[in-house]
């Protein structure tokens, strides 16, 4: 079964206004990686929010695990199990000592002090932080503050994370940083929603899904996905470089075994037709 | 000619605490008028730091910043001048929109020169014309544009102080990439009209390939790298040792070329390396 199951979504901002989301029908299942991806303004943002009861559909339903995020009977319970980790890593740390930032979230649970300990001190080495557990967190570069954004998700054992561009904001390093942290969640079971412009992070998930005015525009493996280069570019998308660069190749005549989606596979598979 | 020059230039935060950082290392370079200058580095290798200096928002420890030859800080009550000749802006500048309309925000630079406001009302249609926005978008409040929107509104008041610098720091962080190509394009095709020289702070190395002439590469408050994009991105693992990257499409490519293959150093566009290996085809009758 699912573990988040929306049907028939829709919602807008005023009473009025346009929808932003359109009959969103998405699924996912419990440990997959989703990246979403489409314009800003799509309504992906939006999408995300809904997830975990931050905003409630105006039409349809959104259940997680089971749980309607409309019954404000569940809305903590659902809030504890989906996490969100936004933008900009500023805004999301409150406390000047990094482990109390992480301990904010379980402490607000009321969970006992020693079960807080074990928490901080896991949630801190799943993001490879421990080791600044006593420093301050206005100190840290962008990588490592959205790292302990992450641990303060972590500490509440979650069992989806939604990511709203968590790395929009930074360097190439911090980029990487966090994708390989995201990469080791979903190891460990925790179900990912990644929402981002970097298409060679989209690439890394099971499945993506691209939005487009409020409706999902088209979904599968990221194979499956970039491979329709022509659709991703008719609505103004990126594929990744190594894609594209095959896809025109085929246009000229060129066959590949598979289509390429990052640096590696593309060498690999240019050697090949090359030699 | 050099509009900007760089003479030793230093800076240090904190000094006599703990926190004491040596953000800017005796920084020597100059920058010719009409250049696109993209400049590169993680964060914390100095770039924010540098830029600042160049228009006396900080003030060095040691060392000259020239502009037009004569040195920024030689009548430091006149430095608000200077800030009018190298405009800077921030990163995230829709967070800077304070006024009620798109037009009061973006006229505000231009009043504070003492223009009339004949002259007002013409600069500011000419700005918001070079970034795109529409009269009718002028009457709004800036609070009820798109992020795209509110970001291009930013640049146009900075532009409508007409600098012979314009300073970008992080202009597309966190925009899609249809808004990051409409506004780098817009950015460029101001540059072509106004013919200013450009400098371009980006954490995207696809995009400073892209529009730069030249590519600066700061690492440790020093200059590692000043040279062409051709030749900056040519050396992926000295920029990886520095915690940067080359585009995905010149790593591919350089990598081909160590394998053997002839292709030239730093392609830096998916059609360059579409037709190399084309050519490289058609060579060997493959195509």
């Amino acid at each position: 079964m699912s573990y988040i199951s929306a049907s028939g979504v829709k919602f807008s901002y005023d009473e009025e206004g346009q929808n932003v989301l359109n009959s969103v029908n998405l699924k996912v299942n419990k440990g997959e990686f989703v990246a979403l991806l489409g314009h800003n303004g799509c309504g992906k943002s939006t999408m995300a929010k809904t997830l975990n009861a931050l905003l409630i559909p105006k039409e349809g339903v959104v259940y997680v695990d089971g749980m309607d995020t409309s019954d404000e009977e569940v809305t903590y319970e659902i809030r504890r199990n989906v996490g969100l980790v936004l933008q900009n890593p500023d805004n999301q740390l409150v406390a000047s000592i990094i482990e109390e930032d992480v301990a904010f979230g379980p402490e607000n649970l009321g969970i006992e002090p020693e079960e807080i300990r074990r928490r901080v001190d896991n949630a801190l080495k799943a993001v490879d932080m421990y080791e600044y557990r006593t420093h301050a967190p206005h100190k840290l570069s962008g990588g490592q503050k959205q790292r302990v954004a992450i641990a303060g998700i972590i500490a509440m054992e979650p069992s989806c994370i939604v990511f709203d561009e968590p790395t929009a904001m930074l360097d190439p390093n911090g980029r990487e940083e966090v994708m390989r942290t995201i990469k080791t969640l979903k190891e460990k079971g925790i179900t990912v929603v990644l929402i981002t412009h970097y298409m060679d992070e989209a690439v890394l998930a099971d499945r993506v899904v691209v939005m487009d005015k409020g409706e999902i525009l088209t979904q599968g493996t990221p194979e499956e996905v970039f491979s329709q280069v022509h659709l991703m570019k008719k609505y103004s998308l990126d594929v990744p470089q190594a894609t594209e660069l095959a896809y025109k190749l085929i246009g000229v005549g060129l066959r590949f075994s598979k289509m390429p989606l990052n640096t590696d596979e593309c060498i690999s598979l240019l050697e090949e037709v090359l030699s | 000619m050099s509009i900007i020059e760089v003479k030793d230039l230093s800076f240090t935060y904190g000094v006599g605490t703990p926190f004491e950082k040596n953000a800017v290392n005796s920084l020597n370079l100059s920058i010719n008028e009409g250049e696109v200058i993209g400049l590169i580095g993680h964060t914390g290798s100095g770039k924010s730091t540098f830029v600042q200096m160049l228009n006396g928002l900080i003030k060095p420890d040691s060392g000259q910043v020239l502009l037009n030859g004569s040195d920024i800080w030689a009548k430091p009550k006149e430095i608000r001048k200077i800030r009018f000749k190298v405009g800077m802006v921030f990163q995230y500048p829709e967070y800077q929109l304070f006024d009620q309309t798109v037009y009061a925000d973006i006229s505000f630079g231009p009043r504070n020169k003492g223009l009339s406001e004949e002259e007002i009302d013409k600069i500011v249609r000419k700005s918001a014309k070079f970034v795109g926005l529409s009269d009718k978008l002028l009457k709004q409040s800036p609070f009820d544009l798109s992020g795209g929107e509110k970001r291009r509104a930013a640049i146009a008041g900075v532009i409508a102080m007409d600098p012979d610098v314009l300073v970008l720091d992080e202009p597309t962080a966190g925009l899609d990439p249809l808004g990051r190509d409409l506004l780098l394009s817009q950015i460029m095709q101001y540059h072509r009209d106004r013919k200013n020289t450009i400098i371009v702070v980006s954490h995207s190395m696809e995009d400073v390939a892209r529009i730069a002439d030249r590519v600066m590469v700061m690492n440790k408050g020093k200059l590692e790298m000043f040279d062409t994009p051709k030749k900056v991105f040519s050396q992926a693992e000295k920029l990886e040792s520095m915690g940067l990257r080359v585009p995905q499409i010149t790593k591919i490519m350089l990598s081909l070329k160590e394998k053997g293959f002839e292709f030239s150093d730093g392609i830096l566009t998916v059609e360059q390396a579409f037709s190399e290996i084309v050519s490289l085809l058609k060579k060997e009758g493959k195509v």
